[in-house]
């Protein structure tokens, strides 16, 4: 019996995986352990293993579809064993890895208006499916007028006619297109009727020319789970943003007087982001209303602190996460911020080093910037912005000094934090960092 | 009172009374002049009653050819007077289409000359005395007239042109015609087989050396298989006539002169555009020709000119396209004339006909083309017609089979070249040619073969 192949849950947020790649074709052999697929889900990239010796018998899905989450995506099994044509009806028990979903509750219920997806139960007649399969119509597309939303006949046959005539083009132009990459969504035809003319499409091909450098891209994997959950972030949380400054002379000594000792027994050099990490880690043990996570309508009060560090990566941004940040000395945190942040950068982390976090810290401190806004890394409820260390003239003791002076900024989401306490978490975080010497307590 | 117009079209062939259908039937007051009959050279001195003469030709050669065929019809007996008769028969019958025509599009005829004393003003000589009229635009569409060479003893005496040799009065014994353009060569088949000793003088090294090269060929190997005399790369040095018959003295390119003598002269040696109604205007001119955009728009505002006095190809059709968009424009519109996918006819037997570029043009341009030829040799219409003398040639892109040009030699391609033009003009490619169903058997099949052949190489 041929085995299916799903789509994989890999942590408690992740709804859907988009798929990356293929490395196998239909027909290919396949033996377990073999990596089968890529996917981008929440921030990674992660190849998909083969759990199954066999032919790989077929394939729903091809590059950047959107999948969710357990759906079977396609089947190994021996070669001509029949399978279905179209992957099967999801059910939620019994697929692997539903396990996780069952601890988190994530899945349990969004009440969000869900836009039909590939593996939803479509209500559809048997003839408006055989209709939507021979015209090759994503059924879950067609907009039902039968009884309760049903999909009759005749609507696949006005998607498909609806679709048909949209675009008149003539042969030549067509071929043009195909050989020149142009898409001819984006052509307007200059022939009787719009029709799409081999001028249009010779035009275009210039015009696409003549503005390069611009190239188009379609937001895929990380970029478009960054964008997703940014936008996501950005318009449901209300952001505040709290900004102060903070006298780095003390907390510059200790880095000073720690970093041969940390270098000589881990290889790696302190950084003021450990320093961060750890400043704030115990800060946020005493504030236990901004070491939080909001998540369906609930509040999750965490007693341990799970740092994410937002990394750069080529193309976009992770957050792998330092856990229990707050039971670890300067040198672990070193040594786990240094590997964690090389490991982003190669797209070598495993999935469970990015989940979990309760705060984070986004470091822009090596640039010319003093403060900005960060966007608060969701279910989290607040995130700290780093900004460089900078020598400014301040006053100390009624005299003026020179004093290397860091530039802080808190956001914080306004429907469960207020500002008050947000407020003291910073107040809190500077007086830490101006002296160091609390963090030994 | 003088009368005020939209539109005055000065000229009333085929460009000029398109233009003044165009623009009355988008509601402009429209007025004609014309200072001869309706329908211009096309009408009444060229294509109609030289293709109405050919006509004649091909019965009289399909009857020659039946003899061999078993249909007898004993001696032929050929009655210029009634042919030249239905000929008027079938220019009277079109004048007064026309003629209908402009009155439903309430269009005022003028017959007279006009001239254009400013952009605004024309003033229309008629019979009955002058006339002026106001227009608030102007299409000049005053067509052209046979060119006369400077050749030595021409003006001193009797010859021909295309103007006055389809109402000569007796069939003639022997023709000369001073020209192998597609004038001159018409009017050879059109003689030769009304059984006058023909002599063709071409000074070029081919005929028609604007079309494609193998049907330049092929045509002179028919023409002269039916007893046309062609001198070729000969030029003419002297004309005279003693005792009404008119001698040729010509040399070759060898430098041998030869004396050519037949009862008719016949001057077919290209036409010259008639401007001197618009002399007053200051019109840029482009050689010859007055200058026009691709709008059809002259050097003065509101001013357009269209057909043989604009240049461009001299043909009927050619004029009625450049007065469509000369109206468009007048009315708004933003048309241009396109020239690339403009078919040539030439009514000899056999005929030839082509549109686009010749692969020789489509090289020069540096397309990236090949040709592909089906023999008519290989046609069952063509065999059991007795007409396989021919071919059609397909210039293609090797991109993407893009029909870039046609060339065709054979019976009725004239009729079959619009094929050509249709796959150019709505873009199909040689691919949708091979899949079209052509009729069988037809000789239009031709392009389905044609297009078979090019589908199967650029498959390789």
């Amino acid at each position: 019996m041929p085995k299916e192949i799903f789509m994989p849950k890999l942590s408690s947020t992740m709804e859907v995986g988009t798929l990356l790649q293929w490395f196998k074709e239909e027909g290919d052999s396949v033996e377990i352990g073999e990596p089968l697929f890529e996917i981008m889900t929440d921030k990674i990239n992660i190849e998909v293993e083969a759990y199954d010796d066999g032919i790989f018998l077929k394939k729903y899905y091809e590059a950047d579809d959107q999948i969710p989450v357990n759906a079977v995506i396609g089947y190994i099994g021996e070669a001509n064993e029949q399978v279905p044509s179209e992957p099967p009806a999801q059910s939620d028990e019994d697929s692997p890895g539903s396990s996780e979903s069952s601890s988190s509750g994530a899945d349990s219920s969004s009440p969000a208006e869900a836009p039909k997806t590939p593996n939803e139960k479509v209500r559809a007649t048997p003839a408006a499916r055989k209709t939507a399969k021979d015209h090759h119509v994503a059924i879950h597309e067609v907009s039902g007028t039968g009884p309760k939303g049903r999909v009759q006949k005749r609507d696949v046959e006005a998607a498909v006619h609806s679709s048909e005539k949209e675009q008149r083009v003539s042969p030549l132009a067509e071929k043009v297109a195909a050989r020149e990459g142009i898409n001819l969504a984006n052509v307007a035809g200059s022939g009787a009727h719009g029709k799409i003319m081999k001028s249009d499409v010779t035009a275009a091909a210039v015009q696409t020319a003549e503005s390069s450098p611009v190239k188009t891209q379609k937001l895929a994997g990380m970029r478009k789970v960054i964008a997703d959950r940014m936008s996501q972030s950005a318009f449901t949380a209300p952001h505040v943003t709290l900004t102060s400054e903070i006298d780095m002379t003390k907390a510059k000594e200790i880095r000073k007087q720690l970093l041969p000792a940390i270098e000589k027994e881990t290889g790696y050099r302190l950084s003021f982001t450990e320093i961060m990490i750890h400043a704030v880690s115990n800060v946020l043990t005493r504030h236990p209303h901004i070491n939080m996570t909001f998540e369906q309508n609930e509040l999750h009060f965490h007693d341990d602190v799970h740092i994410g560090l937002a990394v750069a990566v080529k193309d976009g941004l992770m957050v792998p996460v330092i856990s229990h940040a707050n039971q670890k000395g300067l040198k672990q945190l070193t040594k786990e911020a240094k590997e964690i942040g090389r490991n982003a950068r190669d797209q070598k982390l495993l999935p469970d080093q990015l989940k979990g976090s309760t705060f984070t810290i986004s470091n822009l401190g090596m640039y010319a910037i003093d403060t900005f806004t960060p966007i608060i890394n969701q279910p989290e409820v607040a995130i700290l912005g780093v900004g460089r260390i900078q020598e400014k003239p301040v006053v100390v003791d009624g005299e003026i000094q020179v004093r290397p002076m860091m530039g802080v900024s808190l956001s914080f989401d306004h429907r469960v934090v207020d500002g008050a306490p947000a407020a003291a978490f910073l107040t809190d975080l500077k007086k830490v960092l101006e002296q160091p010497f609390e963090l030994l307590m | 009172m003088t009368k005020t117009y939209d539109l005055t079209v000065i000229g009333g062939g085929p460009g000029g009374y398109t233009a003044a259908l165009q623009a009355a039937e988008r509601g402009r007051k429209v007025a004609l002049i014309e200072e001869d009959f309706l329908g211009g050279t096309c009408l009444n001195r060229g294509c109609i009653p030289s293709k109405t003469l050919l006509k004649h030709a091909e019965v009289i050669e399909s009857i020659e050819k039946a003899k061999s065929w078993g249909i007898e019809t004993g001696d032929l007996v050929l009655s210029f007077d009634k042919m030249r008769k239905r000929k008027d028969d079938v220019i009277e019958k079109l004048r007064g289409g026309i003629a209908f025509l402009l009155k439903q599009g309430k269009i005022d005829v003028y017959n007279g000359r006009g001239t254009a004393v400013t952009k605004h003003r024309i003033e229309i000589e008629k019979q009955d005395g002058a006339e002026s009229i106001e227009t608030k635009e102007l299409i000049i569409a005053t067509g052209s007239s046979p060119a006369i060479p400077p050749i030595p003893g021409l003006k001193d005496i009797q010859f021909d042109t295309s103007d006055t040799i389809f109402d000569i009065p007796d069939i003639p014994a022997s023709v000369v015609i001073i020209g192998g353009g597609v004038i001159g060569l018409e009017l050879a088949c059109i003689f030769q087989s009304l059984q006058s000793k023909v002599t063709i003088i071409e000074a070029a090294p081919s005929i028609i050396p604007q079309e494609d090269e193998e049907a330049s060929k092929l045509l002179e190997r028919e023409l002269k298989k039916k007893g046309i005399h062609i001198a070729k790369k000969t030029t003419v040095t002297e004309v005279t006539e003693s005792e009404g018959v008119k001698a040729v003295h010509a040399s070759d390119d060898k430098g041998e002169t030869h004396i050519f003598t037949a009862e008719r002269l016949l001057v077919c040696v290209g036409r010259r555009p008639s401007v001197s109604a618009v002399s007053q205007l200051d019109l840029q001119l482009d050689g010859p020709f007055i200058k026009v955009n691709d709008k059809m728009q002259t050097s003065v505002e509101g001013v357009y000119a269209v057909g043989d006095v604009a240049g461009g190809y001299q043909l009927a059709h050619a004029a009625m396209a450049e007065a469509a968009v000369a109206v468009s424009h007048i009315c708004g519109g933003t048309e241009k004339m396109s020239a690339d996918i403009m078919p040539r006819c030439i009514y000899t037997l056999p005929e030839v006909a082509s549109v686009g570029l010749t692969e020789k043009e489509a090289k020069a341009k540096g397309l990236n083309v090949r040709a592909e030829r089906f023999d008519l040799a290989a046609s069952g219409k063509a065999l059991a017609a007795g007409e396989q003398t021919g071919f059609i040639k397909l210039v293609y892109d090797t991109a993407y089979g893009e029909v870039i040009g046609a060339t065709m030699v054979g019976p009725h391609v004239t009729e079959m070249i619009s094929e050509a033009s249709s796959f150019m003009y709505l873009e199909g490619t040689a691919e949708e040619m091979a899949k079209m169903i052509h009729p069988h058997p037809t000789i239009s099949e031709g392009f389905y073969e044609a297009a078979l052949d090019i589908v199967s190489k650029l498959r390789k």
